[in-house]
């Protein structure tokens, strides 16, 4: 084994086959009880709070991702034309991305609260309580989110737009392509890859959002997600094996979904390969 | 990436790895004794909190101590600021049986946990001199099973603040601040309703105060009501519907109340102590010299009001190497009257009876003093952590009529029968 592999060995497998292990065995407030064999998976698959959390780590993903595609792709194409003020236009449609996390949680919570109410004064709401009820709540969580990760897709899709040379454009207008004709016939396939690439990059961290539904709402209102369902197990109540049977199934939910895009970008390359010859 | 840098990040990388396995092991270990041959015997404080950092309150009086005993001084070990860390930390060493830390600053509901755990030695011995000096409650949150294993360092007592121009005395219960408090232009109340254990907490003051309990006096029996509980519960539904309870309680924590509160629209608020001295300095405040505190009201007919306390225990390791000189360290502090001003100084309720027998009786502190006679510790059990976790989850969205409150008083009565160990 060359000495990378080894220490790649070590700092990202070692963690993750020992949280496996741990997930087999029984804990009693924390006190090593013994061999607990599936028992953990059954207690955390039988457990609404599991379920609860996963229904709000997919409805956030989806969401949330793909709002930020849909706006991440307009500033892209925003940015990727010439005009004057380039320059300034990128620099501050990254500025939210730069921001912490912890951070920007922190300033949304302030401003959806109902006191001071920031939101609320800007439009005239009175005192509507967007972190105290469901469905409201989570949308707060997800509109920060966007906010804050829009402008990372943005970045993302602006490099597979610059890849994308300038005569193929021309052509297509001396074809007669409009511009709606361009984009969906020329610009879409042509950005398929760097897509994928950005929807694996966010599908990936969204599921395992934490920071942001911990610090705005704590996880009221059914804004729970995976990764504060497994911080619970592990820190609060604290129940090692539960924790990491929780923490293992988040790990193969996020690897499948990994997998799956790792493949369609593995074809797109290749299938982009094929044509070109 | 050329050979050359693949070598050059590995070994970046690996020295990374040796610095983060050296981070995790234990710096130079003082289980005291007489390790650097002085003669001296040092004791280890094990506490987190603001109040461990240089030049507050518990290092003023590790000093102290170190005048009056400069051959056992104490020296603090300290711990991350949040409870959970500090735990985390303290549970590393007690689970290897570590003779590292001599005394324990414990959160008042971790009693249960350490003792089930056995990480304390027992204080019944010195039970008899602390009972006629330490307030009574404060004093119950150190007990276990019966038995003593803790003294109490400071405590804490959730209160209520009225606004003195808009009503002219506190309420006698919980109903009465729905009906003063509908003033136009204000909202009535405000108090701690965001999901988290503050929440709990406040829960708990009414259920108290309606004349509920959650176990016998040894824990060794629930006696959740669950109609009571139903009962409170759709109080505080009816109370966050129908706009008693202002807008955003059931997203406030501490600080958010206090805002509330502070901006000056809002006639009661549930809080602790710790406010008051801000609302005083805040001069533009509406609240401003207009804010007085009362005792939490009572629920219904019940009679009084309970609040609940907070605060902090220290603890006796039940690995340490002088169990007796840590003993009488932690009962010092709690019992010398030169200790207690130190943490009043930083605005924190001293346990000693005799310093709020001092005070002038018009004081806020005599006031909180009176308050602390009839507050309690919430069950220190060795589950409370997950109780308490459970009872979000199951009152939460029943408050906010996102579920049915029997059903939720029943949940919880269901999780509290299996917290008994048959």
């Amino acid at each position: 084994m060359t000495p990378s592999l080894a220490v790649m060995a070590l700092v990202v497998l070692f963690p993750v086959l020992y949280a496996v292990y741990t997930s087999f065995q029984a804990y009693t407030r924390r006190q090593h009880e013994g061999f607990a064999g599936l028992a953990n998976y059954q207690e955390v698959l039988g457990d609404s709070y599991f379920w609860d959390a996963l229904w709000f780590t997919a409805v956030f993903t989806v969401t949330s991702v793909g709002a930020e595609f849909v706006i991440g792709l307009g500033f892209a194409l925003i940015m990727n034309q010439g005009f004057r003020g380039r320059g300034v236009t990128r620099a501050s449609i990254l500025i939210p991305w730069v921001i912490p996390t912890v951070v920007a949680a922190q300033m949304w919570a302030f401003m959806f609260n109902v006191t001071p109410g920031f939101i609320n004064s800007l439009f005239g709401l009175g005192d509507f309580n967007w972190l105290g009820q469901s469905g409201w709540a989570t949308f707060a969580v997800v509109f920060a989110d966007v906010w804050k990760t829009a402008p990372f897709a943005a970045l993302l899709l602006l490099a597979g737009l610059q890849t994308i040379p300038a005569e193929l454009y021309e052509s297509a207008r001396v074809d007669g392509a409009g511009p709606l004709q361009r984009f969906w016939h020329v610009t879409l396939p042509l950005l398929r890859p760097a897509i994928l690439v950005a929807l694996l990059f966010r599908t990936v961290e969204a599921l395992r959002v934490y920071d942001l539904p911990q610090v705005m709402t704590g996880g009221a209102f059914g804004t729970e997600s995976l990764s504060m369902a497994v911080r619970r197990y592990i820190v609060e109540t604290p129940d090692p094996g539960l924790g990491s049977a929780l923490s293992t199934l988040t790990f193969l939910i996020v690897l499948g979904v990994g997998v799956v895009f790792v493949s369609m970008i593995g074809k797109s390359v290749i299938s982009e390969g094929s044509e070109e010859r | 990436m050329k050979a050359r840098e693949v070598r050059r990040s590995t070994a970046v990388l690996g020295a990374l790895a040796l610095v983060g396995l050296a981070g995790c092991t234990p710096g130079e270990s003082s289980g005291g004794g007489d390790a650097d041959g002085s003669g001296e015997t040092e004791i280890v404080w094990a506490v987190g909190g603001a109040r461990s950092q240089p030049g507050g309150a518990n290092t003023r009086i590790a000093d102290l101590w170190n005048e009056q005993n400069p051959d056992t001084p104490v020296r603090i070990e300290v711990l991350p600021e949040a409870a959970d860390g500090a735990r985390e930390q303290q549970a590393l060493v007690l689970q290897a049986q570590g003779s590292e830390f001599d005394v324990l600053g414990l959160d008042v509901v971790w009693t249960g946990e350490y003792v089930e755990n056995g990480w304390l030695a027992s204080l019944e011995d010195v039970r008899p001199e602390l009972e006629d000096d330490l307030l009574p409650g404060p004093l119950e949150s150190a007990s276990w099973g019966g038995e003593l294993w803790g003294v109490p360092l400071n405590t804490n007592t959730g209160v209520l603040y009225y606004r003195t121009d808009l009503v002219d005395g506190p309420p006698q219960s919980w109903q009465e601040i729905c009906d003063a408090g509908a003033i136009d232009g204000y909202h009535p109340y405000i108090g701690q309703g965001a999901k988290y254990e503050g929440f709990v907490v406040n829960w708990l003051e009414l259920y108290w105060s309606a004349g509920g309990e959650i176990y016998n006096e040894d824990q060794s029996e629930v006696l959740f009501d669950p109609d009571l509980a139903a009962e409170v519960t759709t109080y505080m539904a009816d109370a966050l519907a129908g706009g008693c309870f202002a807008p955003g309680y059931n997203t406030a924590m501490e600080e958010e109340s206090r805002n509330a509160f502070q901006q000056g629209d809002v006639v009661f608020m549930r809080n602790w102590p710790g406010p008051y001295a801000l609302i005083e300095e805040d001069t533009e405040s509406p609240a401003h010299g207009n804010t007085a505190v009362a005792p939490i009201p009572a629920f219904g007919d019940a009679g009084e009001g309970v609040a609940a306390i907070g605060g902090f225990n220290n603890a006796v390791s039940a690995f340490s190497e002088h169990p007796d000189l840590a003993t009488e360290f932690i009962v010092w502090a709690a019992t010398d009257m030169a200790a207690q001003e130190i943490l009043a100084e930083d605005a924190v309720l001293p346990v000693l009876q005799a310093y709020y027998d001092e005070v002038p009786d018009d004081s806020l502190t005599a006031e909180l003093g009176e308050i602390l006679q009839s507050a309690r510790p919430r069950p220190s059990v060795p589950q409370w952590s997950a109780i308490s976790l459970a009872m979000q989850d199951a009152l939460f969205p029943a408050y906010n009529g996102d579920a049915d409150p029997a059903e939720a008083a029943q949940t919880v009565r269901e999780f509290l029968d299996g917290t008994i160990e048959r």
